[in-house]
């Protein structure tokens, strides 16, 4: 595949949107990381923030610093040198998750719906066990944060043989907590929120933390960023009650280990 | 500094929040930056009762002092000091004690005075500032509520009676300000609010894109400070290439999800159109036709349900002089 080169598309009077591709794929993401550090690096006078997704990174500006055109111009200027990165600094986060959670079925169930393991067994032609074994079989890489406080989007780093519909008629709540899935998206639920996604289970573990009580949010509010990796550790129950409760306590220690992720010589699922 | 509690809460109206400037810095965590919908009355309310108005939307570091967005109808407050308080934005008829009180302009009041905010005239929003401004703790470096995420003002939530909200002791000797008549905003009908078409104009038809822009759009009662809702005609979408029917989805509106900026209109289904308000998320999977200036979140924010709009394309030259003029409120220039 060819580098591929950005388009400048408007959100307002003090937003940009660097467009790569409209399609979800690792060498694209790459780019919006690549083009976030190097503009960050920059230390441009007027930019605000930025908004890095699967394939464009959003950028917020203060016009009375600087003109949008002279923004864009940086902007292209810095992208000419951009070097193509192979490989990305990455967090592995495990995420524990209770698959097959007795809310995820009350929810499912009170918005008309199967159990969505079964539906997605039923659906991949597999068993109900191997629904969790291949999503926690997977590594998954963080691609877009945003909606919700710490919502985000991972796509999984291998094939993972596994695919989800949303909801023909989305609900009209999810417990916080919920993992979910869509196509080969797996996201989560901060807050009760309406939703399509297929309901895979709960984590125990709290991934926004506004008070930054807990030593993982020394940096932010809010855990997931675009590059990190997730790993879906299936637990039971009562594990899932136990590491709540040190949640709730502020002693639950999150495992992080940094790390780099190079593209891979074989085609990950999320690059084709 | 010394702070108090400044203002006790008898009845908290329809839906009354704290709210400032608001909260930068957060989008990639997909945290709204919130603040008030209508930001230059607030600003305004600010000036009156010499408190700082604080930056502008997304674009500065300073919230300024936080004052109570008031939805539709007001509280009634009980001041637990002597003070001063200023009411602007929706026309919500003010009462001191009975005594009827004028909008854009100081109001001194002694404590026990009970101040009546009635059902706004016209308009949606009203805001009201104190001298000192209200002093809910910071969060994230602001103190404006985002009832959704539980996040800033009081607890995180709307107003509650029994409520005491504590205030900084600002300056009461203000007793006769007000602002200036040609500085008051003037709303029309239908509102005008200004976009820069795009960033997902070209995945709609001309046609569609034509009647975005000619259409008399009314405001849908399912809005809030998420994102307003208009009912008009359906929009519909070019043929696309098949990979987004696998990726985004099966809809011809999905997209594979992108950045939102505050003022962003998604079009899910090519129905009704929404305009994301400062509550309203950072990333979505629905096309974008355009994004309403910053400036004129403040027109929108008066908009009632039921209400009319038309939506007016500017280029982005003429966008950033908007802009530029609308930085410029919240100064003594304003005052009369």
């Amino acid at each position: 595949m060819t580098e591929p080169s950005a388009v400048f598309r408007s959100l307002g009077d003090i937003g940009l949107c660097v467009e790569f591709g409209d399609r979800i794929d690792l060498t694209l993401n790459f780019r919006v990381l690549a083009l976030d550090r190097a503009l960050k690096d920059e230390g441009i006078d007027g930019l605000r923030e930025t908004v890095p997704t699967h394939r464009s990174l959003g950028v917020i500006y203060d016009p009375a610093r600087i003109r949008r055109r002279d923004l864009e111009r940086v902007i292209t200027g810095i992208l000419d040198d951009l070097p193509a990165l192979t490989e990305f600094p990455s967090r592995l986060i495990e995420i524990p998750v209770w698959y097959d959670d007795p809310w995820s079925e009350a929810c499912a169930r009170e918005h008309g719906a199967d159990n969505n393991i079964t539906y997605l067994a039923e659906l991949n032609g597999i068993s109900r066990e191997e629904v969790i074994a291949r999503h926690a079989g997977a590594l998954h890489w963080v691609s877009a944060v945003g909606f919700q406080p710490s919502t985000y989007q991972a796509i999984p780093l291998s094939e993972m043989r596994l695919t989800a519909p949303k909801y023909e008629r989305p609900r009209k709540w999810t417990d916080p907590g919920t993992v979910c899935l869509a196509g080969i998206i797996t996201s989560y639920y901060p807050v009760r929120s309406p939703g399509g996604y297929q309901l895979l289970g709960r984590t125990p573990i709290d991934l926004f933390d506004p008070f930054q009580r807990n030593p993982a949010f020394a940096d932010g509010p809010v855990l997931p960023r675009v590059g990190d990796r997730h790993r879906y550790v299936p637990i039971d129950g009562e594990e899932y009650q136990a590491i709540r409760a040190e949640v709730e306590a502020g002693r639950y220690a999150y495992r992080i280990t940094e790390g780099v992720h190079r593209l891979a010589a074989g085609a990950p699922e999320g690059s084709r | 500094m010394t702070t108090s509690d400044v203002l006790e809460v008898i009845k908290p109206g329809v839906l009354t929040t704290v709210q400032d400037i608001g909260r930068p810095g957060y989008l990639a965590d997909g945290i709204p930056p919130s603040g008030a919908f209508d930001t230059a009355a607030l600003k305004l309310a600010n000036l009156l009762v010499g408190n700082d108005p604080g930056d502008y939307l997304l674009t500065g570091d300073d919230p300024g002092a936080a004052g109570l967005e008031m939805t539709l109808r007001g509280p009634t407050l009980r001041a637990l000091r002597d003070t001063v308080i200023a009411v602007t934005g929706a026309e919500m008829p003010v009462t001191v004690n009975g005594v009827p009180a004028p909008n854009w302009a100081v109001v001194p009041v002694r404590a026990g005075d009970e101040i009546v905010i009635g059902s706004a005239r016209a308009g949606l929003r009203g805001y009201l500032a104190v001298a000192g401004g209200i002093d809910v703790p910071l969060v994230l470096g602001s103190r404006a509520t985002n009832v959704r995420a539980g996040l800033g003002g009081v607890s995180g939530r709307a107003l509650k009676a029994g409520d005491s909200l504590p205030g900084v002791h600002g300056s009461p000797d203000i007793t006769d300000r007000r602002i200036r008549p040609d500085r008051v905003p003037v709303r029309t009908n239908p509102a005008e609010l200004r976009v820069v078409l795009g960033p997902q104009d070209h995945l709609f038809t001309p046609d569609s894109v034509s009647a975005f822009l000619s259409t008399e759009w009314k405001l849908s009662p399912t809005s809030d400070r998420m994102g307003c809702r208009f009912i008009g005609p359906a929009l519909t979408f070019l043929p696309r290439p098949e990979h987004l029917t696998v990726q985004a989805g099966s809809d011809p509106s999905n997209i594979v999800d992108d950045a939102i900026c505050v003022g962003s209109i998604q079009v899910p289904s090519g129905l009704e159109p929404i305009v994301m308000g400062v509550d309203g998320p950072s990333l979505g999977g629905y096309a974008k036709i355009a994004t309403v200036i910053s400036p004129d979140l403040c027109r929108l924010a008066q908009v009632r349900p039921g209400e009319p709009v038309r939506f007016r394309a500017v280029d982005p030259d003429e966008a950033h002089e908007l802009h530029l003029a609308a930085r410029a409120v919240g100064t003594a220039a304003d005052l009369a």
